[in-house]
């Protein structure tokens, strides 16, 4: 259909942009505005690579449609760094391994960052539940699970 | 995907009024989560005027009366799973909610997507069977309450016209003493679309002997159902194992019974005799003794 103006807050600056509503809110972030961390694996909500934060919830993108980003607050991977816990879990991933091809990694940080703001002090059975839905073909999980721990204790110091 | 025309509503008289100012096909936009998968294939959606209710405040969240609870049906399943009044008077469907999907899906699908959606796999089915629910349906201004077991026809559809909205799922509350199981079974722990579902409550008096019994299976038939007669064998009585040996084999010759003879029928009615046994036994632990 015709394209629609969205305005909505992204990474915590204000946006519009004019889009077809009906395309993905992964393509808005994608294709109309190049902001190319967020990534498709799956594009049916299996894998968690497009997860973004949609007003303070953990959401896989390929399933939220570019009209329902109207007056959102969105958080991506590349908010991540201008942000205490996201440059911390950021850091941690890297150090614990937990980074292989990378390609499942923005998801898996923006599931991680959206457990922390919500309970900065997860149990490794929490933090396994909280990733669930995000999938790794490289690392296994272990690393991943340890690298969100190691964050949410340097945070809590 | 394509669609003819999008709008977002904020409140349930707007989306009246976005109805009747659409001229054409319609169609009802909650968390999407089986919206924009099935808008994959296909154009099923270029002729509607998606709507988009996600923003309709008074459609989330969790009220009580005397004797009932309300649940807007646009609540997500992540917040029914971890809502208080959930937990206290129908902890079933706080389990059931809590069994959808991925946190990521659960953060987004609606109990109202749930079941309008009607695939004979929806986790909240078979809790919301046994708990007796009913649905609060509004059409054009006007309510009306039906069963939610009345508005399937069968697997994927629905007797709702396009511009009926579902705005409330009540659930009659629980007294504390009900006891309930509900299982799932799945190919993995998270994001599997169920195989098949368990969903008990059982209330016994003092004396063990059962004073209400609600047993059903999901995901197995072409849609939700409760069965009186299951329900008749252990009212009235103190559940001995034979009794629940019975149950279990009546509620899996169901299978056969209604689904017909499939090839799934040879895994599911063992496996539903198998979980309707354990289940049973687990909510009579102490009156088996
Ligand atoms: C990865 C993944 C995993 C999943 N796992 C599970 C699972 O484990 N268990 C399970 O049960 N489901 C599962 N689902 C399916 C889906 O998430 C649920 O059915 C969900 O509850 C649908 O809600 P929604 O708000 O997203 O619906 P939408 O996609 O927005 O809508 C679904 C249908 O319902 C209609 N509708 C929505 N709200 C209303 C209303 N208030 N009144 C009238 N019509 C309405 C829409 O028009 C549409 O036809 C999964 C989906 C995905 C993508
Ligand atoms: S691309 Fe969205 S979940 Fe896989
Ligand atoms: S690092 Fe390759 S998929 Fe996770």
């Amino acid at each position: 259909m015709a394209n629609i103006k969205l305005s909505f807050i992204l990474n915590r600056k204000p946006y519009t942009v004019e889009t077809d509503p009906g395309k993905r809110m992964l393509d808005v972030l994608r294709e109309d505005l190049g902001l190319m961390g967020t990534k498709e694996g799956c594009g049916v909500g299996e894998c968690g690579a497009c997860t973004v934060i949609l007003n303070g919830k953990a959401v896989t993108s390929c399933l939220v449609l570019a009209g329902q980003m109207q007056d959102a607050e969105i958080l991506t991977i590349e908010g991540m760094s201008d942000d205490e816990i996201g440059r911390v879990i950021q850091d941690c991933f890297i150090e614990s391994g937990a980074v292989q091809c990378g390609f499942c990694t923005p998801g898996f940080i923006m599931s991680a960052y959206a457990l922390l703001m919500e309970n900065p002090t997860p149990t490794r059975d929490e933090i396994r539940l909280a990733v669930a839905g995000n999938i790794c073909r490289c690392t296994g999980y272990i690393p991943i699970t340890d690298a969100i721990e190691k964050a949410s204790k340097i945070l809590a110091k | 995907m394509k669609i003819r025309n999008f709008i977002q509503v904020k409140t349930v008289e707007a989306f009246h009024e976005a109805v009747k100012a659409a001229n054409g096909s319609i169609a009802i936009l909650a968390g999407g989560t089986d919206v924009l998968v099935n808008g994959r294939e296909d154009d099923v959606y270029k002729d509607c005027t998606v709507i988009d209710i996600f923003p309709i405040e008074e459609l989330h969240g969790v009220r009580e009366t005397e004797n009932m609870l309300l649940i807007g049906a646009c609540t997500t399943h992540e917040a029914i799973s971890h809502d208080p009044l959930v937990k206290q008077y129908a902890p079933i469907l706080a389990e059931a909610s809590g069994a959808v999907g991925s946190l990521q899906t659960r953060n987004r699908a609606t109990i109202g997507g749930n079941l309008a959606n009607a695939s004979p796999a929806a986790d909240t089915m078979s809790a919301l069977a046994v708990l007796h629910a009913e649905l609060v349906i509004e059409r054009d201004g006007e309510a009306r309450v039906e069963p939610m077991t009345a508005i399937f026809t069968k697997p994927y559809k629905t007797n709702l016209a396009p511009n009926d909205l579902i705005t409330t799922i009540r659930v009659p509350k629980l007294s504390p003493n009900v006891r309930y199981d509900y299982i799932k079974v799945g190919r993995r722990k998270v994001l599997s679309i169920s195989r098949m579902t368990v969903a008990t409550l059982l209330e016994m008096d003092d004396e063990g002997v059962v004073t209400r019994f609600d047993m059903t299976v999901g995901a197995t038939f072409p849609r939700p159902m409760l069965f009186p007669d299951i329900s008749a064998m252990l009212v009235g009585k103190r559940p001995t194992e034979q009794d629940i040996l019975d149950v279990a084999k009546a509620l899996s010759d169901k299978i056969p019974e209604i689904a017909g003879i499939r090839k799934s029928t040879v895994y599911k009615q063992p496996v539903c005799r198998n979980i309707s046994e354990r289940s049973l036994r687990k909510l009579c632990a102490d009156i088996l003794k």
